[in-house]
C-alpha cells in the first residue's frame, strides 16, 4: 500500500551540495522540504529563501523538536555525521547522508549501527550509480551480457580550478584539508562504490599510491594536499584499477568493465554505456567493421539520451532523484534500502586502507 | 584617523585606498585575504609621503581573525564581497563575513563609523516601469529569490547593516554603485549582454548603462565616508554622460576587438524569457531558468539614473565617461579578458 502522506524532509548543512538536495527534493512527488538548518543561521536562511522552504533553523535539536521530520538529509562535513545521525534517529527520523559517510570505517559502522538500533533507515548519496546509464549498465550485468567481471577500471577526474576545487584551493582552513584522506577522502567513494558491487564478498587486497602533480604555491595547508591517486585492488578472481586524476582533461568520470563475455564502458558525464565491438570477420575487411559498430552503438546511446531529454529525465542530478525515490519508497514500505549497508561499509573499509597508505601519519583526531 | 578597508586588494578596494590617501587620510589598515595583493597597495602608498599602511591577513568568514583588525580603527569601509562562486560561498563571503565584521565593530569600546559598499542590485527595479528614474528612494528588492544570487546576497548584506545600525546605533553610510568599470575590471556587465553558445547576445539595446569609473566610485565612497552629514544616508553611484549599451558595445568592437554579437530586442527577450521559465518549470529544472521575465525586467528593462544626491555632498567625477572608457578599452586591448 502506498502511503500518500508526503514525507517531511529536512536538510542539515546548507553548503554548496545542499542546493542539489533542495533542487531534487523540490520536484519529488511524495516529499516536501519543510525545514533547513545550519549552525550558521544566515546560510540556512538563504537556502530557505531561495527554495521557498517555510522554516529555517540554526540548531538541529530545535528543528527536530519542532518539525517532526520523516527524513533528514545530512549535508554537513563528515566529521559531524555520526553525532547528527544519532540525534536525528533519536528524534525518529531516517537519514540520507552525503559522502563520505564518516571519518573512518569504524565510525561508519557505528553510524549504521545507530540507525539500525533506532529502527530507522539510512542511505548515502551515491547518486551517479543511479543515473540512467548506470541503471542501464546494472541491467546489462543482470542479463549476463558481460558475463562475469574479470577486471574493472573506475576513473574520476577532478577540476582543482572548478567550482568545488577552487573553494578548497583558496582556503587553507577548508574542512576537506582536515580530513584524514583530504581531497581523496571526499571523492573516492565514487571510485570504490562502482568497483565493490562487482567484487566477490571477500576482503579486497588494496595497493594505493598518490602524489602531488601541481606545484606548491601558497605555502599553507593547500600545498599539503596530494592530487593524483592510483589504486590497484583484487578480491577473489576480480581485479580493479581506481584512479582520481586532477590534471587530465577532459575531467572524465567513467567505469570500464572487462567481462568474460564482453567489455563495456560507462561514461557518467556523457551519459553513454556501450559494449566494445570485437572483430567478427577475418583479415583487413574484418578490421574495418568495428569502428562502424561502435559508431552505431554511440548513436543508439545518443538517441536514448534525446528520448530522456524529451521526457524531462535528463537532469544533472537524475541519479539523485532516482536514488531518493527508491530510498523514500523503502521507508514507506519498510523494505530494504536501495544501497545495502554491507556495500557501504565495504567501500568505507577500502577507503581506510587507501588513506593508511597514501597519508600514513594518523591525523584523524585533528579533523575534529 | 585610522581607517580599516576590507577588500583592499580588490579592483575597487585598491582605488579606495588611493582616494583615501589623496584626501589626506594616511593611516590605513588594509584587510586582505591574499597577502600577495599588498605589493600593489604599497606601490600606491609610495606616491603619498607620510602614508602609513598596515596589512592584516584575514578571512572575514572567520570571526576570530577580525576582532584585532578592527581594534583601534575609527572608521571601517567595507568593500569586500563575493562576485562569484556557489550561492553558499557568496553568502558566506558577503553576508556571513559582514555579520562577523559588524560583531567586531559593535564589540569595540570606541564608536566606529561604518561605510558599506552596497550595490545597485539591492533595488527592486523589476517592479518599475521601463525608463523610470532609479534613485535613492527606489524601494529595496522584494523578491530576491527571483533575482540573481549576487543581488540577493548584496541585499541581505545591506539589510544586515541597517539592522545592526538600528540595534547598536553606530554611524552608517551606504553607497550603491552601479556598474564599476575600468582597467583591471570586467569587460562586459551582464547589462550589456551574455556570451552564449559562442555568440555574444546583445541584450541591453538602447538602455543607459549605470556606469561608474572605478576611481570615480572610490572617490564617491571616500567623499561620503568623510562627509559628516552623510550619516544614515544612502548614495547611488553613477557617473555623468552615461552611454547606452549599444554605444558601449560599438566602442568596444572599435577599440578592443571584434565581437560576434547578435542583438536581441527587448520584446523578443521577454518572449524568450517566458519560454525559458515555462520550459524550466515544466521540465522540473532540466534546463536552468537563466532568463525569466522578472530577471529580464530587472536587468534589461532600462532605467534613468541620478547622481544628484551624491553631487549635493560635493562629489564630482574625477574622470569623464569618455576618458574612462578610453582608459578601460586601452587596458582591455592590452590584457585579454579573464575567464569567468
Amino acid at each position: 500500500m502506498t502511503d500518500l502522506r508526503k514525507l517531511r524532509i529536512g536538510i542539515v548543512g546548507c553548503g554548496k551540495i545542499a542546493d542539489g538536495h533542495a533542487e531534487v527534493v523540490k520536484h519529488l512527488v511524495g516529499a516536501e522540504l519543510v525545514a533547513v538548518c545550519d549552525r550558521e543561521p544566515l546560510l540556512a536562511e538563504q537556502l530557505a529563501v531561495r527554495y521557498g522552504v517555510p522554516a529555517w533553523y540554526g540548531d538541529v535539536g530545535e528543528m527536530l523538536a519542532r518539525e517532526r521530520l520523516d527524513v533528514v538529509h545530512i549535508t554537513t562535513p563528515p566529521a559531524v555525521h555520526l553525532a547528527l545521525t544519532r540525534q536525528c534517529v533519536a528524534a525518529g527520523a531516517h537519514v540520507f547522508l552525503e559522502k563520505p559517510l564518516a571519518l573512518t570505517a569504524p565510525e561508519s559502522r557505528q553510524l549504521i549501527d545507530a540507525v539500525v538500533a533506532g529502527g530507522r533507515q539510512m542511505s548515502i548519496n551515491y547518486w551517479p550509480n543511479f543515473d540512467p546509464p548506470a541503471m542501464e549498465f546494472k541491467q546489462m550485468m543482470a542479463r549476463g551480457v558481460l558475463g562475469d567481471p574479470v577486471h574493472v577500471e573506475a576513473f574520476i577526474g577532478y577540476d582543482l580550478a572548478g567550482a568545488y576545487g577552487q573553494a578548497l584551493m583558496s582556503d587553507a582552513g577548508h574542512w576537506v584539508h582536515r580530513l584524514p584522506g583530504k581531497l581523496f577522502q571526499n571523492m573516492m567513494d565514487h571510485i570504490f562504490n562502482r568497483i565493490i558491487p562487482l567484487f566477490p564478498d571477500v576482503e579486497a587486497e588494496v595497493h594505493a599510491f598518490a602524489y602531488k602533480r601541481r606545484e606548491a604555491v601558497r605555502g599553507d595547508a593547500t600545498d599539503a594536499m596530494l592530487d593524483e591517486l592510483r589504486v590497484f585492488l583484487r578480491a577473489g578472481d576480480v581485479s580493479a584499477y581506481g584512479s582520481l586524476c586532477s590534471h587530465a582533461r577532459p575531467v572524465a568520470n567513467t567505469l570500464k568493465v572487462y567481462g568474460t563475455k564482453a567489455t563495456a564502458e560507462l561514461d557518467f558525464n556523457n551519459r553513454t554505456v556501450v559494449t566494445t565491438a570485437s572483430q567478427k570477420y577475418p583479415s583487413a575487411v574484418g578490421r574495418l567493421a568495428p569502428p562502424f559498430q561502435m559508431a552505431g552503438r554511440y548513436l543508439s546511446a545518443a538517441k536514448r539520451n534525446v528520448g530522456q531529454f524529451r521526457r524531462h529525465e535528463f537532469h544533472f542530478f537524475a541519479g539523485m532523484s532516482r536514488l531518493l525515490e527508491e530510498f523514500y519508497a523503502s521507508i514507506r514500505g519498510g523494505t530494504a534500502p536501495p544501497i545495502s549497508y554491507a556495500e557501504i561499509l565495504r567501500v568505507a573499509d577500502v577507503m581506510d586502507r587507501v588513506i593508511e597508505q597514501v597519508y600514513p601519519t594518523p591525523v584523524a583526531e585533528s579533523a575534529r | 584617523m585610522k581607517i580599516l578597508v576590507t577588500g583592499a586588494g580588490g579592483f575597487l578596494g585598491k582605488a579606495i585606498v588611493e582616494r583615501l590617501l589623496a584626501h589626506g587620510q594616511l593611516d590605513l589598515r588594509c584587510v586582505l585575504r591574499d597577502t600577495s595583493k599588498a605589493r600593489a597597495l604599497e606601490e600606491i602608498a609610495a606616491r603619498y609621503p607620510g602614508a602609513k599602511l598596515d596589512f592584516v591577513a584575514a578571512n572575514l568568514r572567520n570571526p576570530a581573525e577580525i576582532g584585532s583588525a578592527v581594534t583601534g580603527c575609527e572608521m571601517v569601509i567595507h568593500a569586500a564581497a563575493a562576485l562569484k562562486g556557489s550561492p553558499a560561498e557568496m553568502f558566506l563571503d558577503s553576508v556571513v563575513a559582514s555579520r562577523n565584521l559588524l560583531e567586531a565593530v559593535v564589540n569595540e569600546v570606541r564608536p566606529i563609523r561604518v561605510v558599506l559598499v552596497s550595490s545597485f542590485g539591492v533595488m527592486g527595479v523589476a517592479e518599475l516601469q521601463r525608463g523610470a528614474m532609479v534613485d535613492e528612494s527606489t524601494p529595496l528588492e522584494r523578491h530576491p529569490e527571483q533575482r540573481d544570487v549576487y543581488s540577493h546576497s548584496k541585499l541581505r548584506q545591506e539589510q544586515l547593516f541597517w539592522e545592526y545600525r538600528d540595534k547598536y546605533g553606530f554611524e552608517l553610510v551606504v553607497l550603491r554603485p552601479g556598474v564599476i568599470y575600468g582597467p583591471g575590471g570586467g569587460h562586459f556587465s551582464n547589462r550589456v549582454g551574455l556570451s552564449l553558445f559562442g555568440r555574444f547576445l546583445h541584450l541591453g539595446g538602447n538602455n543607459l548603462l549605470p556606469l561608474t569609473y572605478v576611481d570615480n566610485c572610490a572617490e564617491a565612497i571616500v567623499v561620503a565616508a568623510l562627509y559628516e552629514g552623510s550619516t544614515g544616508q544612502i548614495y547611488n553611484v553613477v557617473d555623468d554622460d552615461l552611454v547606452t549599451s549599444r554605444q558601449y558595445l560599438a566602442m568596444y568592437k572599435d577599440k578592443v576587438k571584434p565581437v560576434r554579437s547578435v542583438p536581441v530586442p527587448y520584446f523578443a527577450l521577454m518572449w524568450g524569457s517566458r519560454m525559458v521559465e515555462r520550459y524550466s518549470e515544466r521540465s522540473r529544472g532540466q534546463l536552468p531558468a537563466i532568463f525569466t521575465p522578472y530577471k529580464t525586467r530587472a536587468m534589461w528593462g532600462g532605467n534613468q539614473f541620478s547622481n544628484a544626491k551624491l553631487k549635493s555632498i560635493g562629489w564630482r567625477p574625477l574622470v569623464s565617461t569618455r576618458e574612462g572608457l578610453e582608459r578601460a578599452f586601452a587596458a582591455f586591448r592590452a590584457e585579454p579578458e579573464k575567464a569567468k
